[in-house]
């Protein structure tokens, strides 16, 4: 079994980011980023728009190959791994702008738990015992991470029907369904009003208490940075140019100066 | 996905149906049973064929080419020329050669996407017609080959075995074939509704809603994109060895690229990712031609069958008619017959308890008690 593993493990490996660059015919959309996520901890990647916040994302889960460095979750190197198989270590995230799949939120929930079931095509169309069990199993398991992360109500609703803080909190559960030892936030509370915020960030905040597992989170949201974060790493034009506890990274200059500019400094805005 | 209701009233309708399908041949004449055949054959086709394009998002216009292999697979093997096996194994393993045929094109299937995919299938309807065509000792060239018919048990399902009167009503190959198409369709929608509601049917609306979303979650994509190829070339090969069943004879111009396109119709006017849809759309898209021809006499506009006077013909007609169904559902109820059914379904259930102004758009039953501080359908966003 591997799904109570997953939650007893002691604390999760860390993951260790080591000069990654990521260029786009010409456009270098990472330059030699290296930070470490401590396990256990939250960790935000903040920065303007086009930072490369999401870029960075997109190589911790296998969507885009680094030009060049590497990134490790304990001994295993992740950049050179598919997204599934980096989904099947225990590395879930969520996106920017919503991505769910048609139907509900259960099969939504469901989907998070791919990597954990193991029913293929045959056992699931001759609906062998064992898939069946399996499946009434997992059901109750996404059953309670809705409730988890409020969403108790709305199990069996259509995502489509759901509000937008609804739907984007349908990626979070989704994302801990995979029972991950790393959970990857791009910006979980963009969007919202006060309320959800407000909510978000306090789910978040349980998640990281009751599951003791690394985040690492993009977000513009000072508030919530400042709140939840225990690490934080500023990234502007792609390149990694504060590190810290979230005090001392807000009196950094050059933080300052990327997100406020400057009076030369005209570029950053 | 999880419903309150107790199970025997559940399952009610779909046994009452059963019993339904099973009496009919005690009451129907050869012309609606092979209609009913045909259907049946035709909606194990287009089962699987939802499986690719409407669950998985895969277009594929190579449908004939694998109900062509299902078909020959089956002559071939139980017949002579042919290895002579028992047509019941002979059975199996035409589904299991079509299942193969799918996977020896799955390193195609499992990379190309979408539409790309629809272009890449186009090459195989040409290439299958052809091999029929020339491959004369294996597949009889351009007038085909007889079927021979399924024996099971000692039971066979065709005229030539000895008399049989079940109740006073005499079993000829109609009869026994349908009860035959009866068994082979509930094997596909039991197998088909498992698959969809289990862990690959998810897997594989994930990856035609974002394939981002799906690999990120742990679904291997080329894998589960060639596996829904071979799984729905299967139902093709199972659909194509009760086609020729049902016809006695294959002929390699029926297998053509127009029987692809046939079935595409099957499923989207029967509404896409649904079994209960594509078995709708498949009645309606095999039955109407058949329908027509036998009543062109009555109908306006309509030449009889061969009476060539420039007029239209009962196949012309009904692809006209289908054609105008396909533009109808799209622009007025684009998730097909099913879609129509469930919503209708969902309305009649919500009248009782509370006169709620206004459609809310696809709502199943139970959603609407939910007290949602935004109930408004959105539509989906994509990630980049």
């Amino acid at each position: 079994m591997t799904a109570p593993a997953a939650r007893t493990a002691p604390a999760p490996p860390a993951l260790d980011v080591r000069g990654v660059t990521v260029r786009f015919a010409g456009l270098l959309a990472l330059d030699d980023v290296s930070f470490t996520v401590a396990p256990g901890t939250v960790h935000a990647v903040i920065g303007p728009n086009g930072a490369g916040k999401s870029t960075c994302f997109n190589v911790l889960s296998g969507l885009y190959r680094p030009t060049a460095g590497t990134v490790r979750l304990g001994a295993a190197e992740l950049t050179r791994l598919a997204p599934h198989r980096i989904a099947a270590l225990g590395v879930a995230r969520t996106f920017q702008n919503i991505v769910t799949t048609q139907g509900t939120v259960a099969d939504n929930l469901m989907l998070g738990r791919h990597a954990l079931s193991h029913s293929g095509f045959a056992a699931s169309a001759l609906r062998l015992p064992r898939a069946v069990r399996e499946q009434r199993e997992h059901l109750a398991k996404a059953r309670e991470i809705a409730e988890l992360t409020g969403l108790g109500a709305h199990f069996d609703s259509p995502v489509a029907l759901l509000s937008y803080g609804d739907r984007k909190r349908v990626e979070l559960a989704r994302a801990l369904c995979l029972e991950p030892r790393v959970l990857l936030l791009d910006e979980p509370v963009a969007g919202m009003n006060a309320a959800e915020r407000t909510r978000t960030t306090r789910v978040i905040g349980e998640i990281r208490a009751e599951l003791g597992l690394s985040v690492v989170l993009v977000e513009h949201d000072m508030g919530l940075v400042m709140r939840l974060a225990d690490e934080v790493t500023v990234l502007d034009f792609g390149r990694a140019i504060a590190h810290g506890t979230p005090d001392e990274v807000r009196r950094e200059p050059e933080v300052l100066r990327a997100y406020l500019g400057t009076t030369t400094g005209e570029d950053a805005a | 996905m999880s419903d309150p209701r107790p199970h025997l009233l559940k399952r009610g309708p779909l046994l009452l149906t059963a019993l339904l399908l099973c009496a009919l041949p005690f009451y129907l004449d050869a012309f609606w049973l092979r209609i009913g055949l045909f259907s049946m054959a035709a909606a194990i086709g287009a089962v699987g064929l939802g499986l690719l394009s409407g669950t998985a998002g895969q277009l594929s216009l190579g449908h004939a080419f694998f109900l062509a292999v299902g078909a020959y697979g089956y002559v071939w093997l139980a017949g002579e020329p042919g290895p002579g096996l028992p047509p019941a194994v002979a059975l199996v393993l035409a589904v299991l050669l079509a299942g193969a045929a799918g996977g020896l094109f799955s390193p195609v299937a499992g990379r190309v996407k979408g539409i790309y995919l629809g272009v890449a299938t186009l090459a195989l309807v040409f290439l299958g017609h052809h091999v029929l065509l020339t491959a004369d000792s294996v597949t009889g060239g351009f007038n085909g080959r007889s079927v021979p018919p399924l024996e099971l048990g000692g039971f066979t399902f065709a005229e030539s075995g000895p008399e049989l009167t079940v109740l006073g009503v005499p079993f000829g190959a109609e009869e026994r074939l349908w009860y035959l198409g009866l068994a082979l369709f509930a094997v596909t929608w039991f197998t088909a509704r498992g698959l969809l509601r289990g862990r690959p049917g998810r897997a594989l609306v994930a990856l035609r809603d974002s394939e981002t979303a799906a690999s990120v979650m742990g679904v291997h994509v080329a894998r589960y994109r060639s596996a829904a190829f071979v799984v729905s070339s299967m139902y093709a090969g199972l659909a194509g060895v009760l086609l020729a069943l049902s016809f006695r004879r294959v002929v390699p111009d029926y297998f053509s690229l127009a029987l692809s396109v046939d079935y595409l119709a099957m499923i989207v006017i029967g509404g896409l990712g649904s079994v209960a849809g594509a078995t709708a759309g498949a009645v309606f898209v095999t039955a109407l031609p058949l329908l027509m021809t036998r009543y062109a006499d009555q109908l306006p506009l309509v030449a009889a069958p061969g009476s060539g006077d420039g007029s239209i013909g009962p196949t012309e007609a009904s692809r006209y008619l289908y054609g105008a169904a396909i533009v109808v559902i799209l622009l007025y109820a684009p998730d097909g017959l099913h879609g129509l059914a469930s919503r209708t379904r969902a309305r009649l259930r919500r009248r009782p308890p509370a006169t709620r102004p206004g459609g809310t758009g696809p709502v199943t039953a139970g959603t609407a008690t939910h007290a949602t501080s935004d109930t408004t359908a959105r539509a989906k966003e994509h990630t980049p």
